[in-house]
Protein backbone atom coordinates (compact mmCIF):
# COMPACT_ATOMS: atom_id res chain seq x y z
CA UNK A 1 0.00 0.00 0.00
CA UNK A 2 1.20 3.03 -0.80
CA UNK A 3 0.26 6.43 1.42
CA UNK A 4 -1.79 9.07 0.14
CA UNK A 5 -2.86 10.94 2.76
CA UNK A 6 -0.34 13.74 3.84
CA UNK A 7 -1.22 13.64 7.51
CA UNK A 8 0.48 16.69 10.03
CA UNK A 9 1.38 15.56 13.10
CA UNK A 10 -1.25 17.48 15.86
CA UNK A 11 1.35 19.45 17.24
CA UNK A 12 2.45 20.64 14.00
CA UNK A 13 -0.82 22.38 13.61
CA UNK A 14 -0.41 26.10 13.16
CA UNK A 15 -0.68 28.49 15.95
CA UNK A 16 -1.22 31.83 14.14
CA UNK A 17 -3.86 32.71 11.35
CA UNK A 18 -2.28 34.66 8.46
CA UNK A 19 -3.97 38.10 8.03
CA UNK A 20 -3.33 39.29 4.33
CA UNK A 21 -4.83 42.95 5.25
CA UNK A 22 -0.92 43.67 6.23
CA UNK A 23 -0.21 43.65 2.94
CA UNK A 24 -2.91 44.54 0.59
CA UNK A 25 -3.96 48.00 0.60
CA UNK A 26 -8.10 48.30 0.13
CA UNK A 27 -9.89 51.11 -1.38
CA UNK A 28 -12.66 51.79 1.72
CA UNK A 29 -16.79 50.83 1.10
CA UNK A 30 -17.98 54.77 0.47
CA UNK A 31 -21.20 55.65 2.60
CA UNK A 32 -23.60 57.51 0.75
CA UNK A 33 -21.97 60.84 1.82
CA UNK A 34 -18.93 59.88 0.54
CA UNK A 35 -16.66 58.49 3.43
CA UNK A 36 -15.52 55.80 4.69
CA UNK A 37 -17.58 53.61 6.74
CA UNK A 38 -16.42 52.78 9.88
CA UNK A 39 -16.56 49.08 11.56
CA UNK A 40 -17.55 50.23 14.85
CA UNK A 41 -21.18 50.56 13.46
CA UNK A 42 -20.98 46.77 13.21
CA UNK A 43 -20.74 46.87 17.29
CA UNK A 44 -24.55 46.12 17.57
CA UNK A 45 -23.88 42.75 15.83
CA UNK A 46 -20.64 41.68 16.49
CA UNK A 47 -18.43 41.66 19.69
CA UNK A 48 -15.58 44.42 19.43
CA UNK A 49 -12.65 41.72 19.80
CA UNK A 50 -14.19 40.11 16.44
CA UNK A 51 -14.62 43.74 15.13
CA UNK A 52 -10.62 44.53 16.20
CA UNK A 53 -9.50 41.64 13.94
CA UNK A 54 -12.16 42.96 10.96
CA UNK A 55 -9.84 45.92 10.84
CA UNK A 56 -6.22 44.59 12.08
CA UNK A 57 -3.31 44.68 9.76
CA UNK A 58 -1.76 42.79 12.26
CA UNK A 59 -0.05 40.11 9.67
CA UNK A 60 -0.05 36.86 12.07
CA UNK A 61 -2.40 36.70 14.68
CA UNK A 62 -2.43 34.18 17.61
CA UNK A 63 -4.91 31.51 17.91
CA UNK A 64 -6.18 31.12 20.98
CA UNK A 65 -5.41 28.13 22.94
CA UNK A 66 -8.87 27.13 23.42
CA UNK A 67 -9.64 27.56 19.64
CA UNK A 68 -6.84 25.14 19.37
CA UNK A 69 -7.76 22.73 21.22
CA UNK A 70 -11.34 22.34 19.59
CA UNK A 71 -9.73 22.43 16.44
CA UNK A 72 -7.42 19.42 17.37
CA UNK A 73 -11.10 17.46 17.22
CA UNK A 74 -10.65 17.16 13.40
CA UNK A 75 -7.69 18.82 12.92
CA UNK A 76 -4.87 19.52 10.91
CA UNK A 77 -7.09 17.99 8.40
CA UNK A 78 -5.31 15.57 5.80
CA UNK A 79 -3.84 16.54 2.69
CA UNK A 80 -4.91 13.36 0.07
CA UNK A 81 -2.72 12.81 -3.19
CA UNK A 82 -5.37 12.07 -5.70
CA UNK A 83 -3.64 8.96 -7.09
CA UNK A 84 -6.84 7.23 -8.59
CA UNK A 85 -8.10 10.44 -10.45
CA UNK A 86 -4.71 11.25 -11.80
CA UNK A 87 -4.65 7.84 -13.33
CA UNK A 88 -8.18 8.04 -14.68
CA UNK A 89 -7.02 11.68 -15.87
CA UNK A 90 -3.50 9.92 -17.32
CA UNK A 91 -1.98 13.12 -16.26
CA UNK A 92 1.47 14.29 -15.23
CA UNK A 93 -0.18 16.51 -12.76
CA UNK A 94 -0.14 15.82 -9.28
CA UNK A 95 -3.08 16.48 -7.32
CA UNK A 96 -3.59 17.03 -3.95
CA UNK A 97 -6.82 17.79 -2.10
CA UNK A 98 -7.47 19.14 1.25
CA UNK A 99 -10.23 17.54 2.82
CA UNK A 100 -12.03 19.59 4.67
CA UNK A 101 -14.82 17.85 4.50
CA UNK A 102 -13.56 15.59 7.76
CA UNK A 103 -14.75 18.55 10.23
CA UNK A 104 -18.11 17.57 12.40
CA UNK A 105 -20.62 19.44 10.62
CA UNK A 106 -18.89 18.29 7.56
CA UNK A 107 -17.41 21.45 5.34
CA UNK A 108 -14.63 23.79 6.25
CA UNK A 109 -17.10 26.47 7.59
CA UNK A 110 -16.23 25.69 11.42
CA UNK A 111 -12.77 26.97 11.27
CA UNK A 112 -14.49 30.40 11.74
CA UNK A 113 -17.12 29.21 13.93
CA UNK A 114 -15.32 27.89 16.54
CA UNK A 115 -13.02 30.95 16.47
CA UNK A 116 -16.11 33.52 16.45
CA UNK A 117 -17.95 31.06 19.67
CA UNK A 118 -14.56 31.68 21.49
CA UNK A 119 -14.34 35.40 21.10
CA UNK A 120 -17.93 36.00 21.66
CA UNK A 121 -17.86 33.94 25.11
CA UNK A 122 -14.59 36.49 26.27
CA UNK A 123 -16.71 38.92 25.23
CA UNK A 124 -18.94 38.03 27.87
CA UNK A 125 -21.42 37.22 25.18
CA UNK A 126 -24.28 34.21 26.31
CA UNK A 127 -26.30 33.58 22.88
CA UNK A 128 -25.54 33.72 19.33
CA UNK A 129 -28.27 34.04 16.38
CA UNK A 130 -27.33 33.26 12.91
CA UNK A 131 -29.64 32.80 9.61
CA UNK A 132 -28.83 29.83 7.45
CA UNK A 133 -29.95 28.70 4.11
CA UNK A 134 -29.60 24.76 4.27
CA UNK A 135 -28.18 24.57 7.50
CA UNK A 136 -24.52 24.61 6.33
CA UNK A 137 -23.50 27.19 8.42
CA UNK A 138 -26.06 26.66 11.20
CA UNK A 139 -24.28 23.09 12.05
CA UNK A 140 -21.23 24.73 12.20
CA UNK A 141 -21.73 27.67 14.47
CA UNK A 142 -24.06 25.28 16.25
CA UNK A 143 -21.37 23.00 17.21
CA UNK A 144 -18.98 25.75 18.10
CA UNK A 145 -21.52 27.29 20.48
CA UNK A 146 -21.92 23.53 22.01
CA UNK A 147 -17.82 23.51 22.65
CA UNK A 148 -17.61 27.19 24.35
CA UNK A 149 -21.50 26.85 26.13
CA UNK A 150 -22.74 29.23 24.14
CA UNK A 151 -26.49 29.28 23.48
CA UNK A 152 -27.29 29.38 19.33
CA UNK A 153 -30.22 30.47 17.72
CA UNK A 154 -30.88 29.92 13.76
CA UNK A 155 -33.26 31.23 11.39
CA UNK A 156 -33.45 28.77 8.71
CA UNK A 157 -35.19 29.50 5.91
CA UNK A 158 -38.70 27.83 5.70
CA UNK A 159 -38.09 26.41 2.32
CA UNK A 160 -34.71 24.49 3.34
CA UNK A 161 -36.32 23.85 6.99
CA UNK A 162 -38.79 21.58 4.93
CA UNK A 163 -36.53 20.13 2.86
CA UNK A 164 -33.24 19.16 4.76
CA UNK A 165 -34.73 18.31 8.07
CA UNK A 166 -31.56 16.35 9.11
CA UNK A 167 -29.47 19.74 9.38
CA UNK A 168 -32.27 20.57 11.86
CA UNK A 169 -31.60 17.68 13.09
CA UNK A 170 -28.03 17.98 13.51
CA UNK A 171 -28.32 21.52 14.94
CA UNK A 172 -30.28 20.47 17.95
CA UNK A 173 -27.97 17.61 18.89
CA UNK A 174 -25.45 20.30 18.94
CA UNK A 175 -27.75 21.93 21.48
CA UNK A 176 -28.94 24.65 19.01
CA UNK A 177 -32.18 26.14 18.57
CA UNK A 178 -33.45 26.50 14.84
CA UNK A 179 -36.41 27.79 13.78
CA UNK A 180 -37.98 27.78 10.91
CA UNK A 181 -37.95 31.29 9.40
CA UNK A 182 -40.02 33.47 8.89
CA UNK A 183 -41.28 33.17 12.07
CA UNK A 184 -43.16 34.90 14.94
CA UNK A 185 -40.56 35.53 17.32
CA UNK A 186 -39.19 39.33 15.75
CA UNK A 187 -41.05 41.75 14.41
CA UNK A 188 -39.53 41.07 10.51
CA UNK A 189 -41.11 37.72 10.70
CA UNK A 190 -44.16 38.51 12.11
CA UNK A 191 -44.33 41.18 9.40
CA UNK A 192 -43.59 38.89 6.05
CA UNK A 193 -45.86 36.29 7.80
CA UNK A 194 -48.76 39.13 7.79
CA UNK A 195 -47.51 39.59 4.11
CA UNK A 196 -48.21 35.89 3.36
CA UNK A 197 -48.69 33.30 5.94
CA UNK A 198 -47.36 30.64 3.59
CA UNK A 199 -44.57 32.30 2.56
CA UNK A 200 -41.11 29.83 2.21
CA UNK A 201 -39.08 32.36 3.32
CA UNK A 202 -35.81 34.11 2.12
CA UNK A 203 -32.65 34.36 3.15
CA UNK A 204 -33.18 38.41 3.52
CA UNK A 205 -35.95 37.78 5.75
CA UNK A 206 -33.76 35.25 7.96
CA UNK A 207 -30.88 37.19 8.12
CA UNK A 208 -33.23 40.45 9.02
CA UNK A 209 -34.43 37.89 12.21
CA UNK A 210 -31.23 37.39 13.36
CA UNK A 211 -30.14 40.75 13.53
CA UNK A 212 -33.61 41.55 15.43
CA UNK A 213 -32.76 39.10 17.50
CA UNK A 214 -29.25 40.20 18.69
CA UNK A 215 -30.05 43.84 18.37
CA UNK A 216 -33.43 43.77 20.95
CA UNK A 217 -31.86 41.60 23.15
CA UNK A 218 -31.55 44.73 26.01
CA UNK A 219 -29.28 42.78 28.47
CA UNK A 220 -26.33 43.18 25.90
CA UNK A 221 -25.56 39.18 26.03
CA UNK A 222 -26.27 38.46 22.65
CA UNK A 223 -24.65 38.69 19.53
CA UNK A 224 -24.75 37.67 15.46
CA UNK A 225 -22.40 35.74 13.70
CA UNK A 226 -21.79 35.66 10.03
CA UNK A 227 -20.07 32.81 8.61
CA UNK A 228 -18.36 34.43 4.86
CA UNK A 229 -17.49 37.57 3.04
CA UNK A 230 -16.16 39.71 6.14
CA UNK A 231 -12.35 40.17 7.19
CA UNK A 232 -12.33 38.38 10.25
CA UNK A 233 -13.85 34.89 8.64
CA UNK A 234 -11.07 34.72 5.89
CA UNK A 235 -8.41 35.11 8.59
CA UNK A 236 -9.44 32.41 10.55
CA UNK A 237 -10.28 30.33 7.31
CA UNK A 238 -6.28 30.76 6.50
CA UNK A 239 -5.43 27.67 9.09
CA UNK A 240 -6.38 25.40 5.96
CA UNK A 241 -3.28 26.93 3.72
CA UNK A 242 -1.17 27.40 6.41
CA UNK A 243 -1.98 23.51 7.07
CA UNK A 244 -1.06 22.69 3.89
CA UNK A 245 1.96 24.52 3.03
CA UNK A 246 3.37 22.32 5.95
CA UNK A 247 1.70 19.24 4.47
CA UNK A 248 4.09 19.82 0.95
CA UNK A 249 6.54 20.70 2.30
CA UNK A 250 6.52 17.30 4.19
CA UNK A 251 6.17 15.58 0.68
CA UNK A 252 8.85 18.20 -0.46
CA UNK A 253 6.15 19.39 -2.68
CA UNK A 254 5.11 23.30 -3.50
CA UNK A 255 2.61 24.09 -5.60
CA UNK A 256 2.60 25.21 -9.25
CA UNK A 257 -1.36 25.83 -8.87
CA UNK A 258 -3.95 26.75 -6.10
CA UNK A 259 -7.67 25.93 -6.54
CA UNK A 260 -11.01 26.63 -4.97
CA UNK A 261 -14.02 27.95 -5.37
CA UNK A 262 -15.31 31.32 -4.74
CA UNK A 263 -18.53 32.01 -3.39
CA UNK A 264 -18.66 33.32 -0.46
CA UNK A 265 -15.06 33.53 -0.75
CA UNK A 266 -13.95 32.38 2.31
CA UNK A 267 -12.95 28.91 1.73
CA UNK A 268 -10.95 30.26 -1.53
CA UNK A 269 -9.32 32.63 1.20
CA UNK A 270 -8.42 30.08 3.74
CA UNK A 271 -6.37 27.77 1.22
CA UNK A 272 -5.35 30.85 -1.30
CA UNK A 273 -4.12 33.87 1.01
CA UNK A 274 -1.26 31.96 2.89
CA UNK A 275 0.31 31.39 -1.09
CA UNK A 276 -0.60 34.74 -2.19
CA UNK A 277 1.84 35.98 0.44
CA UNK A 278 4.22 33.72 -1.06
CA UNK A 279 3.41 34.80 -4.59
CA UNK A 280 4.05 38.85 -2.85
CA UNK A 281 7.12 37.55 -1.82
CA UNK A 282 8.52 36.14 -5.28
CA UNK A 283 6.86 32.76 -5.66
CA UNK A 284 6.10 31.73 -8.91
CA UNK A 285 2.83 30.47 -8.10
CA UNK A 286 -1.19 30.60 -9.89
CA UNK A 287 -3.68 31.16 -7.58
CA UNK A 288 -7.59 30.29 -9.30
CA UNK A 289 -10.76 30.94 -7.49
CA UNK A 290 -13.54 29.42 -9.62
CA UNK A 291 -16.89 30.62 -9.83
CA UNK A 292 -20.07 29.38 -11.87
CA UNK A 293 -19.69 30.25 -15.45
CA UNK A 294 -23.10 32.14 -14.65
CA UNK A 295 -21.37 35.09 -12.94
CA UNK A 296 -18.05 35.84 -14.73
CA UNK A 297 -17.74 39.52 -12.72
CA UNK A 298 -14.30 38.28 -11.51
CA UNK A 299 -13.12 37.85 -15.00
CA UNK A 300 -14.15 40.04 -17.38
CA UNK A 301 -15.44 42.92 -15.17
CA UNK A 302 -13.90 46.62 -14.72
CA UNK A 303 -12.62 47.74 -11.79
CA UNK A 304 -14.12 51.02 -10.70
CA UNK A 305 -16.25 52.68 -8.48
CA UNK A 306 -19.43 51.36 -9.07
CA UNK A 307 -23.24 51.99 -7.75
CA UNK A 308 -25.26 49.23 -6.68
CA UNK A 309 -28.51 49.79 -8.82
CA UNK A 310 -29.85 51.89 -11.62
CA UNK A 311 -31.33 54.54 -9.61
CA UNK A 312 -27.62 54.90 -8.26
CA UNK A 313 -29.56 55.15 -4.23
CA UNK A 314 -26.46 53.01 -3.28
CA UNK A 315 -22.69 53.78 -1.98
CA UNK A 316 -20.58 53.55 -4.33
CA UNK A 317 -17.84 50.70 -4.54
CA UNK A 318 -14.41 49.92 -5.53
CA UNK A 319 -15.43 46.49 -7.78
CA UNK A 320 -14.93 44.29 -10.67
CA UNK A 321 -18.05 45.64 -12.67
CA UNK A 322 -19.77 45.44 -15.77
CA UNK A 323 -21.80 48.67 -14.83
CA UNK A 324 -25.28 49.91 -13.37
CA UNK A 325 -26.66 50.36 -16.17
CA UNK A 326 -26.10 46.73 -17.67
CA UNK A 327 -28.66 44.87 -19.20
CA UNK A 328 -27.96 41.27 -20.10
CA UNK A 329 -28.63 40.53 -23.08
CA UNK A 330 -31.01 37.66 -24.36
CA UNK A 331 -29.40 33.91 -24.07
CA UNK A 332 -26.44 35.07 -22.78
CA UNK A 333 -27.99 37.20 -19.82
CA UNK A 334 -26.79 35.10 -17.09
CA UNK A 335 -23.11 35.33 -17.76
CA UNK A 336 -23.24 38.59 -16.24
CA UNK A 337 -26.01 38.87 -13.21
CA UNK A 338 -24.01 38.97 -10.67
CA UNK A 339 -20.89 41.20 -11.26
CA UNK A 340 -20.12 42.51 -7.97
CA UNK A 341 -17.14 40.72 -5.95
CA UNK A 342 -15.97 40.92 -2.29
CA UNK A 343 -13.27 44.05 -2.25
CA UNK A 344 -10.22 42.09 -0.95
CA UNK A 345 -10.50 39.69 -3.71
CA UNK A 346 -11.27 42.08 -6.24
CA UNK A 347 -8.49 43.81 -5.10
CA UNK A 348 -6.24 41.04 -5.06
CA UNK A 349 -7.50 40.12 -8.83
CA UNK A 350 -6.79 43.84 -9.77
CA UNK A 351 -2.71 43.22 -8.55
CA UNK A 352 -3.21 40.47 -10.50
CA UNK A 353 -1.72 38.02 -7.74
CA UNK A 354 -4.89 35.75 -8.00
CA UNK A 355 -6.44 34.63 -11.93
CA UNK A 356 -10.20 33.96 -11.84
CA UNK A 357 -11.54 31.00 -13.53
CA UNK A 358 -15.18 30.23 -14.30
CA UNK A 359 -16.32 26.84 -15.31
CA UNK A 360 -20.28 25.87 -16.53
CA UNK A 361 -22.52 24.01 -14.24
CA UNK A 362 -22.08 20.55 -16.36
CA UNK A 363 -18.62 20.55 -16.30
CA UNK A 364 -19.10 20.65 -12.22
CA UNK A 365 -21.13 17.69 -12.02
CA UNK A 366 -19.22 15.68 -14.25
CA UNK A 367 -16.11 16.67 -11.99
CA UNK A 368 -17.93 15.90 -8.93
CA UNK A 369 -19.32 12.48 -10.33
CA UNK A 370 -15.73 11.42 -11.73
CA UNK A 371 -13.86 12.59 -8.31
CA UNK A 372 -16.98 10.36 -6.10
CA UNK A 373 -16.21 7.74 -8.50
CA UNK A 374 -12.42 8.04 -8.41
CA UNK A 375 -11.60 9.70 -4.44
CA UNK A 376 -14.49 8.18 -3.13
CA UNK A 377 -15.80 11.37 -1.17
CA UNK A 378 -18.84 13.12 -2.69
CA UNK A 379 -18.04 16.57 -2.92
CA UNK A 380 -20.71 19.08 -1.80
CA UNK A 381 -22.24 21.27 -5.11
CA UNK A 382 -20.03 24.09 -4.04
CA UNK A 383 -17.02 21.96 -3.99
CA UNK A 384 -17.37 20.77 -7.55
CA UNK A 385 -16.27 24.04 -9.25
CA UNK A 386 -13.15 23.44 -7.78
CA UNK A 387 -12.75 20.00 -8.65
CA UNK A 388 -14.00 21.01 -12.41
CA UNK A 389 -10.88 23.77 -12.71
CA UNK A 390 -8.23 20.73 -11.47
CA UNK A 391 -9.50 18.49 -13.95
CA UNK A 392 -9.26 21.05 -16.63
CA UNK A 393 -5.84 21.85 -15.23
CA UNK A 394 -4.52 18.15 -15.16
CA UNK A 395 -5.71 17.79 -18.71
CA UNK A 396 -3.87 20.81 -19.69
CA UNK A 397 -0.75 19.29 -18.50
CA UNK A 398 -0.96 16.28 -19.91
CA UNK A 399 -1.63 18.23 -23.36
CA UNK A 400 1.70 19.90 -22.07
CA UNK A 401 3.61 17.08 -20.83
CA UNK A 402 4.13 19.18 -17.55
CA UNK A 403 4.39 17.42 -14.24
CA UNK A 404 2.50 20.32 -12.48
CA UNK A 405 1.67 20.20 -9.12
CA UNK A 406 -2.15 20.93 -8.16
CA UNK A 407 -3.82 21.76 -4.77
CA UNK A 408 -7.54 21.84 -4.61
CA UNK A 409 -9.63 22.76 -1.37
CA UNK A 410 -12.01 20.18 -1.12
CA UNK A 411 -14.35 22.50 1.07
CA UNK A 412 -17.15 19.91 1.73
CA UNK A 413 -19.09 16.56 1.18
CA UNK A 414 -22.01 16.59 -0.51
CA UNK A 415 -24.05 13.74 2.05
CA UNK A 416 -26.90 16.24 2.70
CA UNK A 417 -26.97 17.73 -1.02
CA UNK A 418 -27.61 14.50 -3.14
CA UNK A 419 -30.75 16.02 -4.60
CA UNK A 420 -28.16 18.43 -6.97
CA UNK A 421 -26.57 14.99 -7.85
CA UNK A 422 -30.17 13.77 -8.58
CA UNK A 423 -30.95 16.80 -10.84
CA UNK A 424 -27.23 16.18 -12.79
CA UNK A 425 -27.80 12.64 -13.26
CA UNK A 426 -31.17 13.41 -14.96
CA UNK A 427 -30.01 15.43 -17.47
CA UNK A 428 -31.07 18.75 -19.17
CA UNK A 429 -27.94 21.10 -18.49
CA UNK A 430 -26.39 23.25 -21.17
CA UNK A 431 -23.48 25.44 -22.00
CA UNK A 432 -23.61 29.14 -23.29
CA UNK A 433 -21.12 32.05 -23.31
CA UNK A 434 -21.27 35.53 -23.58
CA UNK A 435 -19.48 37.21 -26.63
CA UNK A 436 -16.25 39.09 -26.20
CA UNK A 437 -17.41 41.44 -28.76
CA UNK A 438 -20.41 41.81 -26.30
CA UNK A 439 -18.30 42.33 -23.36
CA UNK A 440 -16.14 44.70 -24.94
CA UNK A 441 -19.50 47.10 -25.70
CA UNK A 442 -20.93 46.81 -22.09
CA UNK A 443 -17.21 48.18 -21.04
CA UNK A 444 -17.72 50.96 -23.52
CA UNK A 445 -20.86 51.26 -22.38
CA UNK A 446 -19.56 52.77 -18.21
CA UNK A 447 -15.80 53.75 -18.99
CA UNK A 448 -16.81 57.61 -18.09
CA UNK A 449 -17.60 55.91 -14.42
CA UNK A 450 -14.64 57.04 -11.48
CA UNK A 451 -11.77 54.47 -11.25
CA UNK A 452 -10.46 53.58 -7.92
CA UNK A 453 -6.73 54.19 -7.28
CA UNK A 454 -4.79 51.38 -8.41
CA UNK A 455 -2.96 50.65 -5.08
CA UNK A 456 -0.72 48.34 -5.19
CA UNK A 457 0.16 45.94 -2.10
CA UNK A 458 3.75 45.99 -0.41
CA UNK A 459 6.21 43.34 -2.46
CA UNK A 460 9.59 42.20 -1.75
CA UNK B 1 -42.46 24.51 -21.16
CA UNK B 2 -43.63 25.99 -17.83
CA UNK B 3 -40.82 27.37 -15.97
CA UNK B 4 -42.29 26.92 -12.92
CA UNK B 5 -42.34 23.07 -12.48
CA UNK B 6 -38.57 23.37 -13.45
CA UNK B 7 -36.75 22.86 -9.98
CA UNK B 8 -32.74 23.55 -8.86
CA UNK B 9 -30.39 24.23 -6.30
CA UNK B 10 -29.97 27.91 -4.93
CA UNK B 11 -26.53 28.25 -4.61
CA UNK B 12 -27.42 30.74 -1.61
CA UNK B 13 -29.86 28.49 0.52
CA UNK B 14 -28.13 25.23 -0.51
CA UNK B 15 -31.17 23.54 -1.39
CA UNK B 16 -33.79 23.04 -3.97
CA UNK B 17 -36.24 25.78 -5.47
CA UNK B 18 -38.82 25.89 -7.90
CA UNK B 19 -39.07 28.61 -10.34
CA UNK B 20 -41.58 30.08 -8.80
CA UNK B 21 -40.00 30.58 -5.70
CA UNK B 22 -37.46 32.84 -7.51
CA UNK B 23 -39.97 34.48 -9.15
CA UNK B 24 -41.30 36.12 -5.56
CA UNK B 25 -38.69 35.49 -3.05
CA UNK B 26 -36.36 38.71 -3.83
CA UNK B 27 -38.70 41.07 -1.53
CA UNK B 28 -41.67 38.32 -1.20
CA UNK B 29 -43.06 39.96 -4.53
CA UNK B 30 -39.94 40.36 -6.90
CA UNK B 31 -37.35 37.76 -8.56
CA UNK B 32 -34.27 36.88 -6.69
CA UNK B 33 -31.09 39.44 -7.63
CA UNK B 34 -29.58 35.92 -8.56
CA UNK B 35 -32.49 34.54 -11.05
CA UNK B 36 -30.46 35.19 -15.00
CA UNK B 37 -27.52 33.46 -13.33
CA UNK B 38 -29.15 30.40 -11.86
CA UNK B 39 -31.37 29.94 -15.01
CA UNK B 40 -29.52 30.87 -17.64
CA UNK B 41 -28.53 27.25 -18.75
CA UNK B 42 -31.97 26.14 -18.18
CA UNK B 43 -34.37 27.99 -20.33
CA UNK B 44 -34.53 31.98 -21.81
CA UNK B 45 -35.05 33.31 -18.93
CA UNK B 46 -34.17 37.05 -19.75
CA UNK B 47 -37.00 36.78 -22.78
CA UNK B 48 -39.25 35.34 -20.06
CA UNK B 49 -39.12 38.22 -18.09
CA UNK B 50 -38.91 40.74 -20.83
CA UNK B 51 -42.19 39.49 -22.00
CA UNK B 52 -43.93 40.07 -18.40
CA UNK B 53 -42.35 43.07 -16.90
CA UNK B 54 -42.46 46.65 -17.96
CA UNK B 55 -39.57 47.96 -19.31
CA UNK B 56 -38.15 49.55 -16.05
CA UNK B 57 -38.90 47.14 -13.96
CA UNK B 58 -37.09 44.78 -15.71
CA UNK B 59 -34.36 47.29 -16.33
CA UNK B 60 -34.30 47.26 -11.92
CA UNK B 61 -34.05 43.33 -12.02
CA UNK B 62 -31.38 43.12 -14.89
CA UNK B 63 -29.01 46.44 -12.54
CA UNK B 64 -29.57 45.03 -9.36
CA UNK B 65 -26.64 43.68 -7.69
CA UNK B 66 -25.92 42.17 -4.03
CA UNK B 67 -24.51 45.13 -2.01
CA UNK B 68 -20.97 44.66 0.21
CA UNK B 69 -22.01 42.78 2.77
CA UNK B 70 -21.43 45.56 5.73
CA UNK B 71 -23.23 48.12 4.37
CA UNK B 72 -26.23 45.65 3.92
CA UNK B 73 -25.88 44.63 7.88
CA UNK B 74 -25.69 48.00 8.43
CA UNK B 75 -29.32 48.55 6.73
CA UNK B 76 -30.54 45.72 8.45
CA UNK B 77 -29.10 46.70 12.30
CA UNK B 78 -31.11 49.90 11.50
CA UNK B 79 -34.34 48.41 10.56
CA UNK B 80 -33.81 45.80 13.78
CA UNK B 81 -33.57 48.84 15.85
CA UNK B 82 -36.57 50.46 14.37
CA UNK B 83 -38.34 47.12 14.73
CA UNK B 84 -37.28 47.01 18.51
CA UNK B 85 -38.11 50.42 18.95
CA UNK B 86 -41.81 49.87 17.37
CA UNK B 87 -41.41 52.04 14.40
CA UNK B 88 -40.68 49.28 12.27
CA UNK B 89 -42.35 50.32 8.40
CA UNK B 90 -41.84 46.64 6.49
Amino acid sequence: MKPKAILLPAAEMPRQWYNILADIKLNPPLGPDGKPISPDMLAPVFPMNIIEQEVSTQRWIDIPEPVLDVYSIWRPSPLIRATTLEKVLDTPARIYYKNEGCSPPGSHKPNTAVAQAYYNKQFGIERITTETGAGQWGSALSFACAQFGLECKVYMVRVSFEQKPYRKTMMEVWGGKCIPSPSSETKAGRDALARDPNTPGSLGIAISEAVEAAVSDTTGKTRYSLGSVLNHVMLHQTIIGLEVKKQLAMAGEYPDIVIACAGGGSNFAGLAFPFVLDKINGKEIEIYPVEPQACPSMTRGLFIYDYGDTARYTPLLAMHSLGHMFVPPPIHAGGLRYHGMAPAVSQLIEEGLVTPKTVNQLACYEAGSLFAKTEGFIPAPETTHALAQTIAEARLAKEEGKEKVIVVNFSGHGLLDLAAYEQYMAGGLKDVFLSDEKIAELKDAIKSQPVPEQLKSMRK
Amino acid sequence: MNPDELDIRCPRLGSSVSFGYCRSCGDGTSPCFKIFDCWWERFDVVAYFKERLPEEEFMQLAGTRPKPKVLSLLEIIEQARRNTAGGGND
